[in-house]
């Protein structure tokens, strides 16, 4: 840099420096995020395109050989009346996880900020704890707390004058029971990102309604859910993405899907397709189903809070 | 502090009933917190009780004859320590490296300007929302291929292609004022130097609490050791936990809450320690930036 021959121009010199510069700092920029690149490249994006690719051919998970099939495997998955159960279940996780991991803490945290008084900063720290709990503990917890016999759960049912159905063998039931372990996980977690959009509000604003004798129900559904939409839709699709997938642990250990596939979910029968019966096609065929559904969220996502939420500075 | 003038004001005027109607909130709070954390109780005294216990008293909070058989049960059972330690390994593992080049990856989107910037940092955010399932066929063939089939390192590498490190410290080293920057940005500092002495220092924090996150994601992990991991003396919490599981019961009670609970028990101890700079960090892991 320094070695500069005599004749040049300082502008000159200046500018040279500069373009210098610029290339390297573009070279600086990309190594640093090379090493992420490398990993993503093997571990997210060949795996992408290769479960389309797989989509397309009859093959057996463990091995290598594969023959194109063409839509082959789509016509099987799409008339298999089991895949439109899946979907069915898929939709009612989803509806139960909406309202406990969204709706509650949504309410819970405008109630929170706005509406106590005192003595409720301890509840947040107390409240997100179980999002550190593993699911499989949260599932054998599920398991013992709701066991017919033992349990505490059926023993207050019992005192109660209800009886408890075994719930692992009761269609409906088992999906809810088995929901309640993606919300001790997330509910926390969303309580927490909710109440820190909601304190976003402005102390003000809520007074003055409250001097006009706003209701606190009106108060919430005209003043803060506006302003808090962009959070609000942010835990709604993360409630939705990641409930899907925390209930994945709770089916595998405790139920295998059951009782016949009614507690199974789109991403427990891609599991089932690819490791218990190996079909490497058909499991593909519902990753890629599983993949089409979460580009739609996706496209809210980026539609309604990636403005409002990355780069609301 | 606006807030709580307004609170204390409000108070003021109408104290009575306010302070009535918040009992009321107070309550709907409590039941939650004890909905949260009746089953950690749970598992603790029921690790403690005997197996006719569990039968005859499961209501009871505080054993009536406590017992630590279930713990030396489990430490009979399973290499419970060499298991502790494959989690520790490959939850450490996982959160270097992945703190590492999510540390590079956010300074190169928030400290440069370059084409296709936007372009790469929405891909990455895009994985995200990818569901596990997607890319598990093939990462389970890639592991085997390379010969990292029933080995922690095969564990470990799937786990790392995370972008959420790369969202959450970008939007933390957007936070960082600009002034600082550009002295070391006239002064010609080197990137790395500015990394090191700008940056990581003005972030620690945020780095420190993602950091226990991804540690304590990575202990609970349970899909990848359950499809790379064979043979015992590999496995991991989550899997030596589910050998106590069975849908009909008829397993040691005592003995599969005991290991629930050496489970969260680290997990745990990082939360309540940490527990200020997590709530803080993870308070904006959706807001502002």
């Amino acid at each position: 840099m320094r070695k500069q021959k005599a004749g040049i121009s300082a502008a000159d010199e200046i500018n040279r420096r500069f373009l210098k510069k610029s290339v390297r700092d573009v070279m600086t920029a990309w190594g640093y995020i090379l090493p992420a690149l490398l990993v993503f490249a093997v571990f997210m994006f060949w795996p992408l395109i290769y479960t389309v690719a797989m989509s397309f051919f009859k093959g057996n998970t463990a091995n290598p050989t594969k023959a194109f099939v063409g839509f082959a495997n789509y016509m099987t998955v799409l008339k298999d009346p089991n895949t439109l159960e899946l979907l069915k279940n898929t939709g009612f996780y989803i509806l139960i996880l909406i309202v406990i991991n969204f709706l509650f803490p949504y309410v819970m945290a405008f109630i929170n900020h706005f509406v106590m008084q005192r003595g409720k900063k301890l509840y947040k720290v107390i409240i997100f704890m179980p999002s550190l709990i593993s699911l499989v503990v949260g599932a054998m917890l599920i398991q013992w707390l709701f066991n017919p016999i033992i349990g505490p759960v059926s023993k207050l049912v019992v005192l109660f004058g209800g009886t408890m159905p075994t719930w692992s063998k009761t269609p409906g039931l088992v999906i809810f029971v088995i929901s309640l372990v993606a919300c001790y996980k997330a509910f926390g977690y969303n309580f927490l990102v909710l109440l820190s959009g909601v304190s976003n509000v402005s102390g003000e604003l809520i007074e003055a309604a409250r001097l006009e004798k706003t209701s606190n129900f009106k108060i919430f559904t005209k003043i803060v859910m506006p302003l808090t939409s962009s959070t609000a839709i942010y835990v709604l699709i993360m409630s939705i993405v990641q409930g899907v997938q925390f209930v994945f642990t709770p089916i595998k250990i405790l139920t295998q899907g059951g009782p016949n596939g009614a507690s199974s979910n789109i991403l427990y029968g891609t599991y089932q397709e690819a490791f218990l019966y190996f079909n490497s096609g058909s499991a593909s065929v519902l990753s890629v189903l599983t993949m089409l559904i979460f580009i739609v969220l996706l496209i809210l996502e980026f539609k309604y809070v990636e403005k409002g939420v990355y780069y609301e500075n | 502090m606006k807030t709580k003038q307004n609170e204390t004001q409000l108070f003021r005027v109408n104290s009575h009933s306010k302070r009535k109607s918040d009992l009321k909130w107070h309550i709907i709070f409590i039941v939650v917190v004890i909905l949260m954390l009746y089953p950690i109780v749970f598992a603790v005294s029921t690790s403690f009780k005997t197996l006719q216990e569990v039968y005859s008293n499961s209501f009871g909070v505080i054993p009536q004859n406590p017992t630590t058989a279930a713990y030396a049960g489990v430490l009979a059972k399973i290499p419970f320590l060499r298991i502790t330690f494959n989690t520790f390994f490959v939850a450490t593992l996982v959160t270097l490296f992945k703190l590492f080049t999510g540390i590079l990856a956010a300074y190169s989107f928030v400290f440069f300007d370059y084409k296709g910037k936007k372009v790469v940092y929405f891909i990455l955010i895009c994985t995200i929302f990818i569901p596990f399932t997607v890319t598990m066929i093939p990462n389970f063939i890639t592991v085997s291929q390379i010969g990292l089939k029933d080995n922690l390192l095969g564990v470990a590498l799937p786990q790392m292609a995370d972008a959420t490190g790369i969202f959450l410290l970008r939007q933390h080293m957007r936070g960082i004022p600009r002034s600082l920057v550009e002295v070391a940005e006239l002064e010609n500092t080197p990137h790395l130097t500015r990394l090191r002495t700008i940056v990581i220092p003005m972030v620690k924090p945020a780095i420190f609490s993602i950091g226990i996150i991804f540690f304590v994601n990575s202990w609970n992990e349970y899909v990848w050791p359950l499809l790379i991991l064979k043979s015992e003396k590999n496995y991991t919490l989550s899997l030596a936990l589910q050998m106590f599981v069975s849908s009909e019961g008829g397993v040691d009670v005592p003995m599969a809450m005991a290991t629930s609970v050496l489970t969260i028990l680290l997990p745990l101890i990082l939360y309540i320690f940490c527990q200020k700079f997590i709530i803080e960090t993870f308070s904006q892991s959706g807001i502002k930036g």
